[in-house]
């Protein structure tokens, strides 16, 4: 679905990611790790055509971005970073998941049923269907941010790109969120790429996991990778894999931190 | 005659007033009021221009003034730490270039104070007609493109991947703008045009939740303080432009004591 051809971007002549190949196929839920500023964010922007590569190529579906967009119109959901988002704007959640249905003559539009029922499902899934017509800024970050998830969904995407969707979201939220993250990529084949830095969830929920450090050092089937070897190249310290009851499986607690 | 004038005033006004305030909620929204006000203050070299050169006519002002703000809208796209400090320079420049231009040519502070605070009776019909033209096709583009404009502020990378050419509506956004500053600039003048950037929105802000209120609340509002301006510089004898935004400033005074009173 996702093909990634020794692709290595540069940023005022430092190297932000280098060679990296990659292949993810169809309703492939990946997760990618590494510390800040490994270049996570980068290489989504990159996938997305956000960003022009140095060198090499991002192929989708085996067609250039581009041609896939024009091809199959809007398929891929994008979850940016949260701060960049324009939350002061004044419109309501039903307007903010609607915002790239985009429009001539916005201004005057009303939403068609389907649009307004699709909206009501989406919101329903995340848990803020009793916000749909509040306004995006009286709501609290862990709401804007299902309200952007919801946004994702609503155009029943291909392809879903999340960069840190757990960061605002409270721990019970979080785990209904992985299982339907994880119901999304197995049964109705959505290929979901999610940056995070909560490790213990990536490793439970997610098919493959990828570790970056402006290199690509592993690329593997979560069950088969050894983490703390991994972790001990990426993040470059000795990480302890600590293993609670059910709540927390394979927690990981920076070792220098005890 | 009178009428005349008092009529073509208020043409212009009507329509320039509606396009600022649409522009005016992207530029609030986004948070690039100082953008605004640069662009809006950098046709002043460029309206200078035609008074030394004994020029008469828009190609001149429009052209410089579309330059200097296509200018500022690039420093404020990238973003560069310094951004604010390059829109103060064009800005600096251009009202320094405008002031030092005039003082070459005859009739400085006539011409001086008919740019910045303008002054009614020279509106013709000719900027009747200009006005009313430049009106049918900067609405048109805002209205037609409100919703790419609206996830263009939302999130500007949403907008890329939603396949809005995303540069090439940012900068024929500010082009739109600074064609409009210029033919308000014998009506209302350069300094007080700021107000219709900014006003509008605050009054819709105060009386609307929603963007269509604000959108609406803030046309109406720039009618009625155009309206409600060139009246009472009529019977009072004051000058149009400093009239129209006093008006403006007294509705927005309203609209916080409305939202007061309604909380
Ligand atoms: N526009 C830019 N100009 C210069 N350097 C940049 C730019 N964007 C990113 N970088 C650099 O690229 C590197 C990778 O940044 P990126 O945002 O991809 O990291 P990340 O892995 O997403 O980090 P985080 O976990 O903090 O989100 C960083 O060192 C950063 O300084
Ligand atoms: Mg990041």
């Amino acid at each position: 679905m996702i093909t990634v051809k020794n692709l290595t971007v540069k940023i005022d002549n430092k190297v932000i990611l280098d060679d990296i190949s990659m292949n993810i196929k169809k309703g492939e839920f990946v997760g990618i790790l590494g510390p800040n500023g490994a270049g996570k964010t980068t290489l989504i922007k990159t996938i997305l055509g956000l960003i022009k590569p140095t060198s090499g190529l991002v192929y989708i579906d085996n067609m250039e971005l581009d041609d896939y967009m024009k091809k199959k119109g809007f398929y891929i959901g994008y979850l940016p970073q949260h701060a960049i988002v324009n939350w002061s704007m004044p419109v309501r959640v039903v307007d903010a998941v609607l915002i790239e249905k985009v429009r001539p003559f916005g201004l005057f539009r009303r939403y068609s049923k389907e649009e307004l029922e699709s909206v009501e499902y989406w919101l329903d899934m995340f848990g803020v269907k009793d916000k749909m017509y509040s306004y995006i800024r009286e709501l609290s970050g862990g709401q804007q941010q299902r309200v952007s998830l919801a946004r994702c969904m609503i155009h029943n995407p291909e392809i879903l790109i999340l960069d840190e969707p757990n960061t605002a979201i409270d721990v019970v939220y979080n785990t209904k969120m992985y299982e339907l993250l994880k119901g999304l990529a197995s049964e109705k084949m959505i290929t979901i790429i999610m940056v995070s830095h909560d490790i213990g969830a990536v490793t439970k929920y997610v098919d493959e996991i990828m570790c970056l450090n402006v290199k690509l050092h592993c690329h593997s089937k979560t069950d088969d990778v050894n983490i703390s070897t991994v972790f001990k190249e990426v993040y470059g310290e000795d990480m302890e894999i600590v293993v609670h009851g059910d709540g927390c499986k394979n927690c990981a607690i920076n070792k220098a931190e005890k | 005659m009178i009428w005349d004038i008092l009529f073509r005033a208020l043409v212009v006004g009507v329509c320039i007033s509606i396009l600022l305030s649409l522009i005016s909620y992207f530029v609030v929204v986004r948070k690039m009021t100082f953008a605004g006000v640069g662009i809006a203050h950098s046709a002043f070299g460029g309206i200078a221009l035609n008074f030394l050169l004994g020029f008469a006519g828009y190609l001149l002002p429009i052209t410089f003034s579309v330059l200097a703000s296509l200018l500022i809208a690039f420093m404020y796209k990238k973003g560069k730490m310094s951004e604010d400090s390059a829109i103060d320079v064009i800005f600096v420049f251009s009202m320094a270039f405008g002031v030092f231009v005039l003082s070459l040519s005859d009739g400085y502070s006539t011409n001086m104070l008919g740019i910045l605070f303008g002054n009614i009776l020279s509106v013709t019909r000719y900027d009747m007609v200009l006005s009313i033209s430049v009106f049918v096709v900067g609405f048109l583009f805002i209205l037609y493109y409100f919703s790419h404009f609206q996830i263009m502020s939302y999130n500007e990378e949403l907008a890329y991947i939603s396949g809005i050419k995303v540069d090439r509506l940012y900068y024929l956004f500010w082009v739109v703008l600074s064609v409009v500053i210029v033919l308000s600039i014998k009506l209302i003048g350069i300094i007080l045009v700021n107000a219709f950037l900014v006003l509008p929105t605050l009054v819709g802000l105060n009386l609307s939740k929603g963007y269509k209120g604000i959108v609406a609340f803030g046309v109406l509002s720039s009618i009625l303080s155009i309206a409600a301006g060139i009246s009472v510089a009529y019977y009072m004898d004051t000058p149009a432009g400093a009239t129209i935004v006093l008006a403006f400033v007294v509705i927005w005074l309203f609209s916080i004591a409305y939202n007061k009173i309604r909380i």
